[in-house]
C-alpha cells in the first residue's frame, strides 16, 4: 500500500508530518455511516459477544437517541453528524504479538510514532489500536508471570476466567446513561484494553496503549477497563493521534479504573488527535481506602474536546492528584478539566492544571470538587493557571465547589495572564530570539506537568509544545 | 394599600403566583447535575389591570441586572411606580438615596452619591419583597451602594445593575443577614477606561436559610480594576450558592480583576456551593480568583480556648463581627433598625445592645 501523501483532503498546516500521514483504507472492512440497531448488532456479532453485551449495546443505543446535549454549556458540536460517521473500520488483520506479524502500513505507522522503540526500552507491555481494532498486543513474560493480565476487552470476554470479571465491572463506573456520548460509546464500543493487576503486585514498567485513527469520517470507541487490586501498583500510559482531514472524526472512548484498597494507579495521557477530531471521551476512577489515583494529562489535539477525568475517593484516606496541561491553537475549542468527589473521611485531592491559548484557540478549564457529608477532614486544593499568547484567543475558568461537611477544607486559586514583556526582554538581552524566549517561557510553564511523565513522553510533550509554538510569533 | 406593623406597605391587590426559572444565571455555566447554575423562585403576581405605570427613562433598559431579565420584567410589573433620581454633575450628595422597588439612579459626571437598599426591619410580614435598582455612573463619579437584607419577608429578591463610565469609582457593600430565602444578583459593567469596582459581600446563613448570590463584573474599558471579596458564615441547614464571574472582555487591555471568597462552615448539614468564574478574551490582562472553604481550625480554636473562649463563643464571635460591620456601615435609621432587629433575633438582645453601645449609637430601642 502506498502513502496517500497527495490526497487532496489532507490539510496543509504547520509541520506535523510525524502525525499527519495516512494510508489507504483499501481492503479494510468499513461499516456504513450512521447509527442503527443493525450496525450495533453487526459489531456485536463480529466480536461474537455474550448476549448480555449485545443487550447492553442495544439499550445504550436507545439511550443515545433519547438523550440531549446540555444547551447551556460547552463548545458546539454542531459539525458532528453521526449520519456521516462510520462507527466501525477494521484493517483485515489478526491481532499480533510480534511487530513482524503486523501489516507493513500499520507497522510503519507505529514505528513512525516510536511505539516499538518505546516498548523495547521502557515499557512492560504495549497495545496498539488501529481504527476500531487492536492490531498488536504484547506484554513482557516476567510481568505475566506475576499474574498481570493485559489484553483486549474482546479477548477477556472470550476467556471463561475473565468474562465474569468484565461482566461485573464493565459499565458500572460510567453507566451508559451518564451522558449522550457515554451511551453512544456503549452502543458501538470496539477495542481498548483490559488490565488486571493482582493484589500486592507492583508493575515496575508502565503499560501503554496507543490509539491511532487512520480512517476519514470514522469514530473510535475503545473501552479501557483497569482493575488494580489491593496493594498493587501500576502506571498506565495512553497515547493517541490521527492525521488531519476536512471531514469530522469522532473519539468517544471510555476509561473505567478501579483502584482497590492500598493500591496506586498512575494514568498518563498524551492526547494529540488531529484538529478535525471531536474528542468526547469519558474517564472515571473509583479509589478505595488508603489508595492513590494519579492523573497526568496532556491535551494538544482535537477540534473540540469535552474531557473531565473523574475521581471518586470512596475509601477512607484515599487520595488523588491531577496534573494537566491543555494547549489550544487555531480552530480548537478545548473544554477540559476534572471532577473529584470526596466521599471518604480524610480523603485528599490536589488538582494542578495549566492551559495555553494561542492563534484564536479557546480553552475552558471546567472542574468540580464535591465533598460529601461523610467526608470528615477531607482536603482539596485546586490550582489553575492560564496563559494567553495573543489577543485573539480565549481562556475561561469555570470551577465549581460543593461542600457539605464542616470539617472539610477546600482551597481554590486560578490566574489568567500573559507572558510579561519584561521576561521576554530579559531573555532576548541574553541572546534568545523573541520566538525562542516565548517558547522557553511556555516550556517552563508546562514543566510541572511534563516532569510527571516518563522521560520519553516528557520529550514528546515538549516537542508538541515546540511544534505548536511554531508560527506563534508573527 | 395597607400598612403593616413594621411600616412596610402591604399590597391589597389580587395576587397569584408565578415561577421564575433560571434566575441568577451566570454568563458561563457548568454541569447541570451540580444544580449550581441558577435558582428557581416562586413569586407573587399582582394584577396591574387599569394601572398606569411610570417607568424609568428608556436609557435604563440597557443596564444589565444581576438576577437576569426575568426578574427585571417581574419586578417592573409589580412595582407601584419606578423611582428616578438624578444627582447633578459635580454634586456631592450627603443624604443617602433609599432605593425602592424599582429605582433608577443617574449619577452625573463628577458627582458622588450613596444608595441604600434595605429590607423592612423585623419579623417577616410579607411573603416576598424585592428591589430592582439600576445605576448609571457617569465619568469621574463616585457611587457607594449599601445593601442590607435582614429579614422582613420570607423571600427577598435584590437585583442590581450598574454601568460605570470612564474613571468612575463604584464601591458596593452587601450584607445578607436575613432569614428565609435571599436571592441577590449584582451586575457591574466597567465600560469606561480606568473604571473601578470594589465589592464586599458579607453573608450569614442559619437554620433553613437559602442564600443565592450572583455577581457579574464585565470589564470592558481599558485599565479597569475590580476587587471582589465575599465572606460569610453558614450554620444549621443553610444552603448557599455563590456565582462570581469576572468577564475580561476583548479590548479591556491593562485591566485586572480579582475575586476571593472565604466561607466558614459551622455545621455538617450546611450545603455550600461556590462557582468563581473568570472569562478572558484579552491577553493583556490579569485575572485571578480564590476560594477558601472550611471550619475554624483546631489551632485557632485552641488559641481562643487559651483565652477563655468556648468553641461556641468563638463561632459566635464570627457572627457578631458580621453584625458589627453591618451596623457600622448602615447609614440610615431604617437600615440600622433592620440590622439591629436581625442581630437581636440571632444573637439575643444583650449582644445587640452591646453592639449599639460599642458603636456609640445610644440605646438599642432608640436605634
Amino acid at each position: 500500500m502506498s502513502e496517500r501523501t497527495e490526497k487532496r483532503t489532507q490539510v496543509a498546516d504547520v509541520d506535523r508530518s510525524l502525525y499527519d500521514f495516512t494510508y489507504s483504507e483499501e481492503g479494510y472492512e468499513r461499516y456504513e455511516d450512521g447509527l442503527t440497531p443493525d450496525i450495533v448488532r453487526a459489531i456485536s456479532e463480529k466480536k461474537d459477544e455474550p448476549q448480555w453485551m449485545l443487550e447492553m449495546r442495544l439499550a445504550a443505543l436507545d439511550t443515545y437517541h433519547a438523550k440531549e446535549m446540555a444547551p447551556n454549556w460547552g463548545p458546539s458540536i454542531a459539525g458532528l453528524d453521526m449520519d456521516h460517521i462510520s462507527t466501525y473500520v477494521s484493517p483485515r488483520t489478526k491481532q499480533a504479538k510480534s511487530w513482524d506479524d503486523v501489516p507493513d502500513d500499520i507497522k510503519n505507522t507505529f514505528e513512525r510514532l516510536g511505539i516499538p522503540e518505546a516498548e523495547r526500552e521502557s515499557l512492560a507491555g504495549v497495545g496498539a489500536q488501529y481504527d476500531s481494532e487492536i492490531v498488536y498486543h504484547n506484554m513482557r513474560e516476567e510481568v505475566a508471570k506475576d499474574g498481570v493480565v493485559y489484553t483486549t476487552i474482546e479477548d477477556a470476554l472470550h476467556d471463561p476466567q475473565w468474562e465474569p470479571v468484565v461482566h461485573e465491572y464493565f459499565g458500572t463506573l460510567i453507566p451508559p446513561a451518564d451522558h449522550k456520548f457515554a451511551a453512544l460509546h456503549y452502543a458501538v464500543w470496539s477495542g481498548g484494553s483490559f488490565v488486571y493487576v493482582p493484589a500486592g503486585v507492583t508493575v515496575e514498567y508502565p503499560l501503554q496503549s496507543y490509539f491511532r485513527l487512520n480512517a476519514e469520517g470514522a469514530g473510535q470507541f475503545e473501552h479501557t477497563l483497569i482493575i488494580v487490586e489491593e496493594g498493587a501498583d501500576l502506571h498506565f500510559i495512553e497515547g493517541c493521534s490521527a492525521p488531519k482531514y476536512y471531514e469530522a472524526n469522532l473519539h468517544a472512548g471510555a476509561v473505567e479504573l478501579f483502584v482497590k484498597d492500598g493500591a496506586r494507579l498512575r494514568y498518563s495521557t498524551i492526547e494529540n488527535w488531529s484538529k478535525n477530531m471531536y474528542n468526547l471521551n469519558t474517564k472515571r476512577a473509583r479509589v478505595g481506602a488508603d489508595a492513590k489515583m494519579e492523573w497526568v494529562s496532556g491535551s494538544f489535539g482535537s477540534h473540540v474536546s469535552y474531557l473531565y477525568p473523574t475521581t471518586i475517593l470512596q475509601g477512607a484516606r484515599s487520595s488523588c492528584e491531577f496534573s494537566g496541561i491543555t494547549f489550544a491553537g487555531a480552530t480548537q475549542d478545548l473544554d477540559t478539566g476534572c471532577k473529584v468527589i470526596l466521599n471518604g473521611p480524610h480523603t485528599t485531592a490536589s488538582v494542578d492544571t495549566k492551559s495555553i491559548s494561542k492563534d484564536g484557540g479557546c480553552n475552558t478549564f471546567r472542574s468540580s470538587v464535591v465533598i460529601g457529608r461523610r467526608a470528615e477532614g477531607a482536603r482539596a486544593t485546586v490550582s489553575c493557571q492560564s496563559l494567553m499568547l495573543d489577543d485573539i484567543s480565549r481562556s475561561d475558568t469555570i470551577p465549581a465547589m460543593d461542600v457539605r461537611n464542616a470539617t472539610a477544607s477546600v482551597g481554590h486559586e486560578a490566574t489568567i495572564g500573559r507572558i510579561s514583556d519584561d521576561t521576554v526582554l530579559y531573555l532576548m538581552s541574553r541572546g534568545c530570539t523573541e520566538a525562542e524566549a516565548r517558547t522557553m517561557v511556555v516550556g517552563g510553564f508546562a514543566n510541572p506537568v511534563s516532569k510527571e511523565l516518563p522521560l520519553e513522553y516528557a520529550v514528546e510533550m515538549n516537542n508538541l509544545i515546540k511544534l505548536e509554538m511554531e508560527g506563534a510569533i508573527g | 394599600m395597607a400598612e403593616s406593623t413594621n411600616g412596610a406597605q402591604q399590597d391589597a391587590r389580587p395576587t397569584g403566583r408565578m415561577t421564575l426559572e433560571r434566575v441568577n444565571t451566570p454568563p458561563a455555566q457548568t454541569w447541570n447535575y451540580l444544580r449550581a447554575n441558577d435558582i428557581t423562585l416562586t413569586v407573587p403576581v399582582h394584577s396591574r389591570k387599569g394601572d398606569v405605570y411610570f417607568a424609568l427613562p428608556r436609557l435604563f433598559e440597557g443596564v444589565e441586572c444581576g438576577m437576569g431579565q426575568a426578574v427585571t420584567t417581574w419586578a417592573e410589573s409589580q412595582a407601584k411606580d419606578a423611582h428616578y433620581v438624578e444627582v447633578k454633575a459635580g454634586e456631592k450628595r450627603d443624604e443617602p438615596i433609599v432605593a425602592q422597588e424599582d429605582t433608577g439612579v443617574m449619577v452625573r459626571a463628577g458627582a458622588e452619591a450613596t444608595i441604600v437598599i434595605c429590607t423592612p426591619a423585623g419579623a417577616p410580614t410579607q411573603d416576598t419583597t424585592a428591589a430592582l435598582v439600576r445605576i448609571i455612573a457617569e465619568r469621574e463619579s463616585r457611587v457607594h451602594v449599601l445593601e442590607f437584607v435582614c429579614g422582613g419577608s420570607e423571600q427577598r429578591l435584590d437585583s442590581v445593575g450598574i454601568i460605570a463610565a470612564e474613571d468612575a469609582r463604584i464601591d458596593v457593600r452587601q450584607f445578607f443577614l436575613g432569614a428565609g430565602t435571599t436571592a441577590a444578583g449584582l451586575a457591574v459593567a466597567l465600560d469606561g477606561n480606568r473604571a473601578r469596582l470594589e465589592l464586599t459581600c458579607r453573608y450569614l446563613g442559619r437554620e433553613q436559610d437559602i442564600l443565592d448570590i450572583n455577581h457579574v463584573v464585565r470589564q470592558r474599558g481599558r485599565n479597569t480594576r475590580c476587587d471582589v471579596r465575599e465572606s460569610g458564615v453558614l450554620d444549621g441547614h443553610a444552603k448557599k450558592s455563590l456565582r462570581a464571574t469576572i468577564d475580561l472582555v476583548h479590548g479591556s487591555s491593562g485591566s485586572e480583576g480579582a475575586e476571593l471568597e472565604n466561607v466558614l462552615i459551622l455545621s455538617d448539614d450546611v450545603t455550600n456551593k461556590t462557582m468563581p468564574v473568570i472569562l478572558c478574551d484579552e491577553d493583556d490582562v490579569a485575572g485571578n480568583h480564590g476560594a477558601s472553604i472550611g471550619s475554624v481550625g483546631p489551632e485557632q480554636i485552641q488559641y481562643l480556648r487559651d483565652r477563655g473562649l468556648s468553641v461556641q463563643e468563638a463561632e459566635e464571635l464570627y457572627v457578631r463581627a458580621l453584625f458589627d460591620e453591618a451596623l457600622i456601615c448602615a447609614p440610615t435609621p431604617q437600615s440600622r433598625a433592620a440590622v439591629l432587629a436581625r442581630a437581636t433575633d440571632v444573637l439575643g438582645s444583650e449582644v445587640a445592645n452591646d453592639l449599639v453601645e460599642g458603636l456609640g449609637l445610644g440605646d438599642a430601642e432608640e436605634v
